[in-house]
Formats: structure tokens, sequence, C-alpha cells
């Protein structure tokens, strides 16, 4: 019972009309807000492995409630996102169990081993602080109702996983010496692994239903720019090193590096000194997934094939 | 492993309206209180509740996510 022709809700979502459900949804409607969805979804189940890993170089009881803390509300946040994908009819027991590692939606950068504290820290100074400015801008801006409400929780808190990244980071750097290197280090990987996570510059970019559906308010490279006007003054602060800087003239943040550029993953390096390389190199890779994409989606779907084997068994027994 | 959907309303204090805060699946009404409660921690909340969705009955509209929880089981 679509009321609307494509056309018409694309203007009726750009005045302001909120959908509240899938019968009021054209089909392009419908598939856009699939596509953002899988991708919140799995971007926020596959930081879990990553987190949960990371965990165990917690240097205390106390940081490791708190990372698993930063775990429980990743997992729920994506429980919400996969359940608000079955009211528009996908599978959530497909989409978490049924897919090939390779299959999944989310960044390159949740791709990644997170193998020391100052790390994980890093990981939620930035990577939660890309998942806010993603997410505050579909809150702001999002035509879908349900979506809307359900970010109240998940914009509180992913501010304390940036909260608990930024204290540790400056904990980290005000310590000097090898913590500071360590810093140092995850800087400088996790800058420019954050930076390409928003994805092709607009003068690359295809026309995208999402914008034309309401389902997000601002465009790749004002994206990332908000996150640059919070992370390069505070690594700034700290004084660390991040390869941006503001531009007074063009009134923006300039990257102080080609991009995109080479990623070498064994050494977790980028190899700023061969050059901009293309977008379509920078997709294959994303492609082909990074070192950790087995590992971490066999951590989530591994037990699932076998409890649900016990329990078949109990119920015919 | 068959879940149902629940929905999860909550008031964060005294005399505050009890919202629609989200939804979980869950075998059956214990494991929904378990999850509700685990899942939406973000407030210290004065109440809380789950409601089966297929129990929930549409008063004036015929689409929308409670209308749908009708038909999910006899």
């Amino acid at each position: 019972m679509t009321q609307f022709t494509d056309e018409e809700l694309k203007e009726k979502v750009q005045g302001g009309y909120i959908v509240e459900s899938v019968d009021e949804m054209t089909d392009g409607y419908r598939k856009a807000l699939v596509v953002q969805l899988t991708v919140q979804a799995d971007t926020e189940l596959m930081s879990a492995p990553a987190y949960w890993m990371a965990a165990r170089h917690a240097p205390s009881t106390n940081t490791q409630v708190s990372a698993h803390a930063i775990i429980q509300d990743e997992l729920a946040h994506a429980n919400i996102a996969y359940r608000l994908l079955e009211d528009l009819g996908e599978s959530k027991e497909h989409l978490v169990y049924g897919r090939q590692p390779h299959e999944f939606k989310h960044p390159y950068g949740f791709d990644q081993p997170l193998e020391n504290w100052a790390e994980l820290v890093v990981a939620n100074g930035f990577f939660d602080r890309a998942g806010i400015t993603l997410l505050s801008d579909v809150y702001q801006n999002t035509s879908y109702g349900p979506l809307k409400r359900a970010l109240v929780k998940v914009d509180m808190e992913e501010t304390f996983h940036l909260r608990h990244g930024e204290v540790w980071m400056r904990r980290l750097a005000k310590a000097g010496g090898e913590a500071r290197e360590m810093l140092q280090r995850a800087v400088d990987w996790m800058f420019p692994m954050t930076v390409e996570w928003f994805g092709l510059p607009d003068s690359m970019k295809r026309h995208s239903g999402q914008l034309a559906y309401r389902l997000k308010g601002l465009t790749n490279d004002q994206l990332r720019q908000v996150w640059m006007s919070s992370t390069v003054p505070l690594c700034e602060q700290l004084e660390l090193n991040a390869p941006a800087h503001w531009d007074p003239v063009k009134e923006e943040y300039v990257l102080d590096y080609p991009f995109p550029c080479r990623y070498d993953e064994a050494a977790k390096r980028w190899l700023f000194e061969e050059g901009e390389i293309s977008w379509d190199d920078v997709f294959e890779r994303w492609k082909a997934r990074g070192p950790m994409n087995e590992t971490y989606v066999e951590s989530v779907q591994r037990s699932r094939r076998e409890v649900a084997r016990w329990l078949q068994e109990e119920a015919a027994a | 492993m068959r879940e149902h959907v629940y929905d999860v309303f909550a008031r964060k204090n005294r005399g505050d309206p009890l919202a629609h805060v989200g939804y979980v699946d869950a075998l059956d009404d214990e494991t929904a209180r378990v999850y509700a409660w685990k899942t939406y921690d973000e407030e210290n909340w004065f109440e809380m509740c789950v409601v089966r969705r297929s129990a929930i009955i549409p008063v004036n509209r015929d689409d929308g996510p409670f209308a749908g929880g009708r038909s999910e089981e006899p």
C-alpha cells in the first residue's frame, strides 16, 4: 500500500516528513535504508571482537570493566540495528550468522588488529568519534522515525566511549616516554585509517540515495571535516603529530599526505612516500578485507550452530 | 531457536511518561526481561517493562511494526 511515488516521497522527506512504517516506503527508500542500517549494524558488531581482543591489554581491573562496558554497548547497538532491519523484512539470523566474513559491510578499520592498550584507547578516541560523527548526523537528519528514536541511546553511549578514549590518550601523552611513543604510533596508522573511513570525496561521489531520501544530512567530505575539526585540535593539544592542519584560506582542514594512499597491513604503516593511488585501488583493498576479518567474524559466529544442535537434541529427547 | 519480538518501555523518573525505548528478541518473557535490562542500560530507570509485540493491539493504524506483530504467532 505504498501511497507515494519515489519522487513524491523524496519531496516529502526533504520537507520534514517522518516515515514510520515499511508500508509507506518506496522500494528505493527501503533499499537505501537497508544498506545504511547494514553498514551501521555490521560496524557495531565487528567493533566488539576487535575491542574484546584488545581488552586483554587493559592495565587494571577498573579498565577491564570500562573496556568490557564499551564492548557490551557495541553489541547492544548492533542488536538494535539488526532488529530495525528485521522490521524491514531482513533476517537477523542470516545477517549475523549466515554470511561469509567478506560479506560484512563494516569499514576496513575494524578488520585491523588492536594489539596494545594505546591502540584500544586511540580506537575509542578516533573510531568511536567517527561513529558519533556519522550517527549524530543520522540522528539529526534521518527521515526514518524508528531509527531516530533508537539513536538516542546509541549517541549517549558512543559519547562515553569517546571520553574514555580521550581521557586515556591524555594520560598516556602526559606520561611521556614509551607511553607517548606507543600512543603516537597508534595515531600514525589510525588517523589516516579513520579519514579514509568516510569514503569517496564528494567530487567523485556517485549519486547517493541516502541524501535524497534524507537518511543523512551531510556529505562524505563534510563529515570528514566534522571529524577532523575535533580530532586535529585534540592531537595538537596533546602534542601528537596528526597529518592534517587547518587552512585559514580554504577555511577547512587539509591533509598533509597523499589521499588516498597505500597501506602496509603487516607493518601498520601508510606508504605516503609512494604517492596518491586511485579510489579503485582503495575499493579493491576494502573488498579483500583486512587481516583480522575472518578471525573477528568467526569469533561472533562460532558457537551458534553447536548450541542450536544441543537445543534440538534437548527438544527431541 | 525461535525468538519473539519484545518492545521495551521505560520511565526515567517518577512522574515521567512511560516511553518506548527499544526492542529485544528473546525466547521467552524471562530472557526478554534480562535482555531489556542489559541492553537498555543507558539510564538508571525508575521503571522498565517489556511487552511481547504480538500482544500489542493497534487501535487506529493498520500499518507499522505493531500491526505486523499480530500475525507473528497464533
